[in-house]
């Protein structure tokens, strides 16, 4: 039943953009939990994780064809388009929302989907290792990566001049670097 | 530029993470061209980075690949399907009997009817934009001409003006002959002998160097007296000089910028007597 075809990353590509679903269910069946995780890390409930990660696989498989293998490797475009749905439903006004109401003590609606349901994200994946950042990084780190602000808005979020951001976070990120090794 | 501090700022990590701004990201790739080394450098952080959340990896919940392969319309197992398929046995369903409702046609109507407005709101918002275009493009083209207008109105009135002062029978018309340094010179000077008003005309008169001026000298009983300086940039019409109560000739002679206190004979230009 299952099939134990392996693909090396440019055949994976080709076959992708050539709409295979052999090598699109492969694709899942490698790296649904690899992406899983980095969604958890920005959307921690793992029911909305779930739905954004659907999403994700939704997204890859639609615009496979604008991924250009040239501009960095497929899981590094995955791993930003998974980031980048993440962010949007962290986002949304329905997400908002849904936070708000959490914490609600009479909101009997949303009891069963919070903290029960909640990894404790501090323990996986980037997270763990942005974790072993000085705290000055750690924030700003948090900030542009995982809630994807943009520079500009730390800077006022923290009243930091642009240039201390932009030079923490790449001080910090040539951090992560050496951690990740 | 040195491609290894390039490489150690941090740029490596922040283009692959997609933290890098959009001129960040054109300067790398274009790096990423010339520099194998770069391109090593982003290909191990990407590996690194791949590898770690591979060794993180949390399943996702069981229910989540049949939910995307539905949305996508993909087929779960691919073997027994695809084969019906290929033999062209599938049954089709019994398409149910339609009842068009009112209501539904109602609905359809109204469908049609916001398409067709939608698309007329576009083109006539497209006809708006285009108008308002035009509009601003004649607008600036009246601006233009206002005051271009203005322009020769100006300098109407200055010929104007100088042609009343001419008609004057009160103006002593002296005419200024060009000297030995310059023959072809000529300039008029233009001596109300009541009000003392000085005019000088300017026929022709060679450019002065730039650090030179013309001064217009008034001979009052045989000694030059300023009657002021010469400004080749205002010389439409007639100029106002210093009033002069009395002179006997006018001369002018070519003087340092900012004028001399008394002239410089061998730069003598142009004279003519009363």
């Amino acid at each position: 039943m299952s099939n134990t075809v392996t693909y090396n990353e440019q055949e994976l590509v080709l076959s992708l953009k050539a709409k295979d679903q052999q090598s699109f269910s492969y694709l899942y069946d490698n790296y649904s939990g690899a992406l899983y995780s980095i969604v958890l890390q920005v959307v921690p409930d793992k029911e909305l994780a779930s739905d954004v990660l659907q999403e994700v696989f939704v997204n890859i498989w639609r615009k496979i064809e604008s991924y250009d293998p040239t501009k960095g490797r497929l899981f590094t475009w995955m791993l930003n388009v998974a980031r980048n749905l993440a962010i949007d439903m962290v986002r949304s006004k329905a997400y908002q929302n849904s936070q708000k109401n959490q914490g609600l003590p009479e909101s009997e609606f949303f009891d069963k989907s919070g903290s029960a349901t909640h990894l404790s994200v501090d323990n996986i994946g980037l997270k763990k290792i942005v974790d072993k950042l000085k705290t000055e990084h750690r924030v700003l780190i948090d900030l542009a990566y995982f809630k994807g602000y943009t520079h500009e808005e730390i800077a006022e979020i923290e009243s930091l001049p642009l240039g201390t951001v932009k030079t923490r976070i790449r001080s910090a990120l040539t951090q992560l670097r050496v951690y990740l090794k | 530029m040195n491609i290894k501090e390039y490489i150690s700022s941090g740029i490596v990590e922040s283009y692959v993470l997609g933290l890098a701004s959009n001129e960040e990201q054109l300067e790398f790739e274009q790096l990423c061209l010339n520099h194998a080394e770069l391109r090593q450098a982003k290909e191990a952080f990407e590996i690194s980075l791949e590898q770690h959340a591979l060794d993180n990896a949390v399943a996702p919940p069981a229910a989540a690949k049949q939910k995307i392969w539905s949305q996508l319309n993909l087929v779960a197992t691919a073997a027994p399907e695809v084969n019906m398929e290929w033999a062209g046995e599938k049954v089709q369903p019994l398409a149910p009997v339609r009842s068009i409702n009112f209501a539904k046609l109602l609905a359809a109507a109204s469908v049609i009817l916001l398409v067709g407005s939608t698309v007329l709101n576009f083109y006539f918002y497209n006809k708006y934009q285009t108008s308002i275009a035009k509009l601003d493009e004649f607008i600036a083209s009246n601006q233009t001409l206002v005051s271009n207008s203005n322009v020769m109105q100006a300098k109407l009135q200055q010929y104007q003006n100088s042609f009343e002062m001419m008609k004057d029978p009160s103006m002593s018309v002296v005419a200024m002959k060009g000297q030995a340094v310059a023959p072809q010179s000529l300039t008029t000077v233009y001596w109300n002998r009541q009000t003392k008003d000085v005019y000088l005309l300017v026929n022709t008169l060679p450019q002065p160097a730039a650090d030179k001026q013309y001064q217009l000298w008034a001979i009052v009983d045989g000694v030059p007296v300023d009657a002021g300086l010469l400004n080749m940039n205002e010389t439409n019409g007639l100029v106002r000089m210093k009033n002069i109560p009395k002179a006997q000739a006018f001369a002018i002679t070519l003087e340092k910028k900012g004028g001399s206190v008394s002239p410089d004979l061998t730069a003598l230009y142009v004279m003519g007597k009363i």
